[in-house]
């Protein structure tokens, strides 16, 4: 079987990542200077949107190993490649460092404290300054960073081991450890959220934004998943060796984490909209009212009831190109999503305005971090080879 | 009006499930029709050998699902607008937010019965009697026997549909007849 064979890495796809990634930075870093509020929160978004995919990925593998799944083995490595993205992202965070002051209104200096008034200011000076401080800020980030790290390169490194030594012990420890590191995973992603987006408003708390952060990356995680199998469909590539079943699974994951999406969406609006206390209340206030309204319905029609509705279809689920269009538009939308949570803190009153930096950090973050995870994954198979479950995978049926 | 007549199968059991799914595919392929299987758990590929249409039970389910959304939110205006309109802090007696969770929940339920109730109906099940079941072996249809039944006129001879069964690798075949439903 030639999909059996390594990696080589085709200039095709990681140069112009690679290429389309380093000149959306480069324009990106051009925007800084001419107009650093709005392009703040661009690379925000764009940081957000590509991070979240990547350590989507990896709990997504945890959580496979977790529950000794075997259906998705062929399909690991690449889950494994997306989530060893990780440390790139560490570097672009660095890039976020001079946009912090614009963006968080309890950063020292920043120009936003001035539109804080009265117990708001008091409460954010005193109540919030023992979380919300830079100090202690850099320091959750190197723990996120470390975790996510660690936990990625230890399961791919195993996993990677194994394609030349065999042995279930390898496969054993991978089950042993990802449990163990879900906890950290789910925690580091919670406070990452709080940290990156829901500290843009740092009056208006939710427990569970979290999960609304991560529930639509784990869905962006699925269709970016679900795109690579489908683009390496050729001969020779391992995506021949990808049945319908698996595509069938990988739209039911799709199906259940929109629905999941606009779960979690729906509880944290529930909860505000029926207590309607004074501090709470103007997140969704300013998103439901006036110039931000409309998108606010558009995202509950186009990121819930459309794909929802689209997805129940099995036949489509079973025709892997053209789930892959709903995979695309779900990639869409989902940064239409984080458009939504972060860019209010913004434009305020002004509603969905739109900048070029938008684009180019998207483009820009997104092309470095597919360049760099296809970077990781030359040299190597794009199957694990030697796993022992690797033939039952390979003709997995619907149960 | 037909005068009713018996109905008659020719039952064989085979050792395995894969044995049972390629008999099944091989008498359909020669041309028997209405014929079923049985056995004791849900048989890979048993429903493609038999050459059944699509179920029909999703959309039973989506009709279930969208009676339990309509009904939910029918009933929740109702009482809350017009039969017993309460203000609650000062909300709109039309809130529709808080109708969701409600909303939510009726279109599972509804959702699941006609799950249910469309597949136990599409069965005809519960079954309480068929022919079938006066044959003392194939009780082990439930244990551990997997059970073909063709479909064979009553009063005719049975040989060849018999013989073509042994020779797919039936361990034993028989003949029965009765009145079903």
């Amino acid at each position: 079987m030639t999909a059996m064979e390594r990696y080589t890495g085709t200039p095709k796809l990681m140069v112009p990542a690679f290429g389309l990634g380093v000149v959306g930075l480069v324009l990106t870093a051009v925007g800084f200077f001419m107009n650093p509020e709005a392009t703040s929160f661009s690379y925000l978004l764009g940081f957000t949107y590509w991070v979240g995919i990547s350590v989507a990925a990896l709990i997504m593998l945890a959580i496979f190993h977790t529950a000794k799944a075997k259906w998705l083995i062929v399909l690991r490595r690449t889950m494994e490649t997306m989530a060893i993205a990780v440390p790139v992202f560490a570097v672009l965070f660095l890039g976020l460092i001079p946009a912090l002051k614009y963006l968080y209104p309890w950063f020292p200096g920043s120009p936003l404290l001035a539109n804080i008034h009265g117990v708001e200011l008091e409460h954010l000076a005193h109540k919030q300054h023992g979380y919300l401080n830079p100090t202690f800020f850099a320091i959750r980030q190197v723990i996120y960073f470390a975790v996510w790290i660690f936990v990625s390169t230890r399961l791919h490194g195993w996993s990677t081991k194994q394609d030349e030594a065999g042995g279930l012990d390898l496969t054993v420890k991978q089950r042993r450890f990802s449990p163990g590191a879900l906890p950290f995973l789910g925690l580091t992603i919670t406070f990452a959220a709080f940290d990156w987006l829901m500290s843009l408003t740092p009056m208006w708390q939710s427990t569970i934004y979290g999960v609304y952060y991560f529930s639509g990356s784990f869905l962006a995680a699925f269709c970016v998943l679900l795109l690579a199998t489908v683009n390496a469909q050729g001969k020779d590539l391992y995506g021949s060796v990808v049945k319908t079943p698996h595509y069938h699974n990988l739209g039911k994951l799709m199906l259940a984490f929109t629905a999941f999406w606009a779960y979690i969406a729906f509880s944290q609006f529930l909860l505000v909209w029926i207590a309607n206390i004074p501090e709470e209340a103007p997140f969704y206030g300013l998103r439901m009212f006036g110039p931000w309204r409309p998108l606010s319905i558009a995202l509950f029609w186009l990121h819930f009831v459309l794909p929802f509705f689209t997805l129940l279809s099995r036949k489509l689920k079973e025709q892997p190109r053209k789930l892959a269009v709903v995979g695309v538009y779900l990639l869409l939308i989902h940064a239409v999503d984080l458009y939504w949570l972060i860019w209010p803190a913004f434009s305020g009153e002004a509603g969905p305005t739109f900048h070029w930096t938008l684009i180019t950090a998207w483009v820009g973050v997104g092309g470095v971090s597919v360049g760099y995870a296809l970077f990781r994954a030359r040299g190597r198979y794009t199957l694990p080879v030697k796993d022992p479950y690797i033939a039952e995978s390979l003709r997995y049926v619907q149960p | 009006m037909e005068a009713k007549v018996l109905d008659s199968w020719v039952l064989a059991e085979f050792a395995t499930p894969d044995a049972l799914v390629d008999a099944t595919r091989q008498m359909r392929e020669k041309g028997f029709q209405g014929m079923d299987t049985y056995s004791p758990y849900p048989l890979h590929g048993g429903s493609e050998a038999l050459g059944l249409p699509p179920s029909r039970v999703p959309f039973i389910a989506l009709g279930g699902a969208l009676t339990g959304l309509v009904t939910a939110l029918a009933m929740q205006t109702w009482m809350n607008t017009i039969d017993y309109p309460l203000n609650i802090g000062g909300r709109p007696l039309l809130s529709l937010p808080a109708w969701v969770p409600i909303t939510f929940e009726l279109t599972v339920l509804f959702c699941a019965f006609g799950i249910v109730f469309g597949l136990l109906g599409l069965s005809r099940l519960p079954q309480p009697y068929h022919p079938a079941f006066e044959f003392e072996a194939f009780r082990s249809a439930s244990t551990h026997g997997y059970w073909l039944s063709v479909p064979h006129p009553t009063g005719q001879d049975a040989t060849d549909t018999t013989n073509q069964l042994k020779s797919l690798g039936a361990t034993q075949v028989t003949v029965v007849s009765g009145e079903n439903e």
